[in-house]
């Protein structure tokens, strides 16, 4: 480290850049007078300018489209599935594949309604809005399910994109299966918005949208920046936060710059939120520990980094007696929610259900059924033979309940530049969960092998998510409650422990539900970004 | 072995008369829109030596003869510009499922272009004349005994190639207009298309008429 410290004021101190950040930067900015900052420890990526070649360059090669988005010291360890090493502005959600579903009522009140889990300390009803809010400010394109699974009270903002001319088919397939299905809701435009193109369906929305149509939190910190309503400070790595022992307000955060120069900073925030996501946030809580707080800041409870939850899934290929062309559209998919209202008799079971065209087993062969190598016009022949019918994908995730040691540690065998240990994690189910899992997975395999034979079709072959490497849209470890004894944070994202410091998103989430998690983790910190104005 | 050892002036000629500096690989011709997108890096382009009479026969011998000549020479193009664009060791994509950054191979052409020399050399030891020199289904022989060794049924992507045959193969094969031929209607997976078009089902590739291709 070199230099001297460079300290900075700021009224209301945002840590991370990611979707949830921007969200609330956006709020803040509509709702308070008070200054915002906000702190990234990457830079910017790729500018939609050159998202087109390098969309053309990761199709081609399969080359990465965002530069400098990560930092080679600053990764976690221990999971693969559901983490990306993105540290840019942005963050994981520069390549998100914008699928934006709602969680179902029933994921606030497990405890109460299955007897499992946790219930989160406020209802769906009251989340209500802010999802609304979320999918406002992304510009989600939705189809409303039936009110009975979906309930909602307002419309999406979007009409849904299309049902194409292969989901149209699957969708009729899967009524006769007796599963409802619908579009999923993305954030995408299906009509030009925000200055934002319309989708072009381009197939890339993961990892990039070469148009602008899939929504990137860029975009917000664009027109935040350009208008004036924040300051944005990349390349600074928040590394402490420094809680008086007294009062236990946090009364600066420190850290480095991550450029060359790598410079010390102080920043003085009246307020100060972490909206670094399930890995950053507890870990910069657990590297904060001082002596008036040994295990770290906020940790009274001593479950900062604990609680980790997310959700697996079983996923299988079908093959249908229909007629798809696969390529149409490849990434939209079609939903269905009434597997995540089972009966409080039942035993325990949630699961989305989700729809695609697929193009397994009608690729083209390097050697035909006897081995012999295709070339030419032989190669044609099979390909063409065997790209005709139809196999479709259908997945669940389902949901698994959080253990209290599925967790995030600071392992000191690897740091960063600077010294600082780096996080390791380990998912693991709570007993409940762990005792339902084969009977769980297997109801999933013959759900499916019901619905591959109500269209008269087969199961070409069903697979697990390795439940070892990590679950998939995380969240946790600095979890919500009422009670301080088992809790970091209050229903509203501040912390027990500490006044002015607010934790926000996907981190304080009791549960991650059994569908992707982007939308909830965003609404979850606008009801904090809420919060604070008001607090203000 | 070929009298031909103007190599890189063969590769623009290819490039020349297919019409073609670099394509987009997501860009295909006859496509509903194709996209302006190019893969060019700046400013390292590189330069792929393919011997051009043995890569032109071997695209004769590996690619569908319902491409036609010109279809064939502008797969040839499309896959040298493909070549001549790679860039050895950049950053795969690391989204959700890799914890960790990784990296692409290093450039394969250089065992790509030595293993097309071996088919020249081996077209002599067995048949005692070039690879050129050889029909279709002589030169199908040769690349069979050269590429005993490729394992797996399905064709892999043309950086997992172990043999130039099957990466030529195998980028054409992965293009949006191979895939149309394949189905035999006009889809042109991954490429940017109106989104309105997408509930229509797709037009046969016979009776495509060549302007609403571009509506």
């Amino acid at each position: 480290m070199t230099g001297a410290t460079t300290r900075i004021d700021a009224d209301i101190l945002i840590v991370g850049s990611g979707i949830t950040a921007a969200m609330m930067a956006a709020h803040l900015s509509e709702h308070s007078s008070r200054a915002i900052t906000v702190v990234e420890a990457g830079r910017a990526s790729t500018p939609l300018s050159a998202r087109t070649t390098a969309r053309a360059r990761y199709v081609a090669y399969g080359e990465s489209p965002w530069k400098h988005d990560h930092l080679d010291d600053q990764n976690a360890l221990g999971t693969a599935w559901g983490f990306s090493p993105s540290m840019t502005v942005g963050g994981l959600a520069m390549h998100w594949g914008g699928v934006s579903p709602r969680y179902s009522p029933e994921d606030f009140r497990l405890q109460s309604l299955y007897g499992v889990g946790d219930d989160w300390p406020f209802t769906y009803d009251e989340l209500d809005a802010f999802y609304q809010e979320a999918e406002e400010r992304m510009g989600v394109a939705g189809e409303q399910g039936p009110s009975s699974l979906d309930p909602r009270g307002k419309p999406y903002p979007l009409p849904p994109l299309p049902i194409n001319y292969n989901l149209a088919q699957l969708q009729q397939w899967a009524q006769q299966a007796g599963v409802a299905a619908w579009s999923t809701p993305s954030a995408k435009n299906s009509v030009a918005r925000d200055g934002r193109a319309q989708c072009q369906r381009c197939d890339t929305c993961y990892p990039v949208c070469p148009t602008g149509a899939k929504y990137t939190p860029d975009w917000t910190w664009d027109a935040l920046v350009r208008d004036k309503k924040i300051t944005l400070l990349t390349e600074t790595l928040v590394r402490r936060l420094v809680a008086d022992p007294k009062s236990g307000r946090i009364v600066r955060v420190t850290g480095n710059r991550t450029d060359a120069g790598t410079i010390a900073f102080e920043i003085e925030a009246k307020t100060v939120v972490l909206a670094a996501g399930f890995v950053w946030s507890p870990h910069l809580l657990l590297l904060s520990r001082d002596a008036a707080h040994p295990n770290g800041l906020a940790n009274r409870s001593g479950l900062v980094g604990r609680y980790l939850a997310g959700h697996r899934n079983i996923n299988a290929y079908l093959r249908l007696p229909l007629e798809l062309y696969p390529g149409i559209n490849m990434q939209h998919s079609l939903v269905s929610k009434q597997f995540m209202r089972p009966a409080r008799s039942s035993r325990y079971l949630r699961h989305d259900l989700r729809i695609w065209e697929s193009t397994i087993g009608r690729e083209p062969r390097l050697r035909g059924d006897d081995g012999a190598l295709l070339l030419g016009d032989g190669m044609l022949a099979d390909w063409q033979r065997r790209a005709r019918g139809a196999t479709a994908r259908v997945r669940a995730y389902y949901d698994v309940l959080p253990d209290r040691d599925s967790k995030l540690v600071l392992d000191d065998t690897k740091t960063n530049r600077f010294g600082d240990p780096m996080p390791r994690l380990g998912f693991r189910d709570a007993p409940e969960s762990a005792a339902l899992k084969e009977w769980q997975e297997s109801e999933l395999r013959a759900l499916f092998t019901r619905m591959a034979k109500a269209g008269g079709g087969e199961i070409l072959r069903m697979e697990n998510s390795a439940n070892d490497l990590g679950q998939e849209h995380p969240a946790g470890g600095c979890r919500m409650g009422n009670d301080p004894a088992r809790s970091v944070v209050n229903a509203w994202g501040r912390a027990h422990d500490h006044d002015n410091l607010w934790v926000a998103g996907a981190p304080t989430q009791p549960s991650a539900s059994c569908c992707n998690g982007t939308l909830t983790f965003a609404a979850v910190g606008l009801r904090t970004a809420a919060a604070i104005a008001k607090a203000s | 072995m070929t009298d031909d050892t103007n190599h890189g002036a063969n590769r623009r000629e290819f490039l020349k008369s297919a019409g073609i500096l670099v394509a987009a690989a997501a860009c295909a011709p006859g496509s509903e829109r194709a996209e302006p997108a190019t893969v060019a890096r700046t400013p390292d382009t590189r330069s792929a030596d393919f011997n051009g009479p043995q890569l032109t026969a071997l695209a004769e011998t590996v690619l569908p003869t319902a491409l036609g000549a010109q279809g064939q020479r502008e797969a040839v193009a499309a896959f040298v510009a493909w070549c001549d664009e790679y860039e050895p060791v950049a950053e795969e994509m690391h989204g959700y499922g890799y914890a960790d950054v990784r990296y692409l191979p290093p450039d394969p052409v250089p065992a790509w272009q030595a293993q097309l020399d071996g088919l020249d050399v081996l077209a002599h030891r067995v048949h005692r004349t070039s690879f050129v020199g050889l029909g279709v289904a002589d030169r199908s022989g040769i690349v069979a005994m050269a590429t005993r060794t490729a394992r797996g049924e399905r064709l892999p992507s043309p950086l997992a190639a172990s043999h130039i045959a099957i990466a030529l193969l195998a980028h054409w094969a992965s293009s949006p207009p191979a895939w149309n031929l394949a189905l035999g209607v006009t889809v042109s997976p991954t490429t940017c298309r109106p989104l309105d078009a997408a509930s229509r089902k797709p037009l046969p590739l016979a009776t495509l008429p060549a302007e609403d291709s571009r509506s």
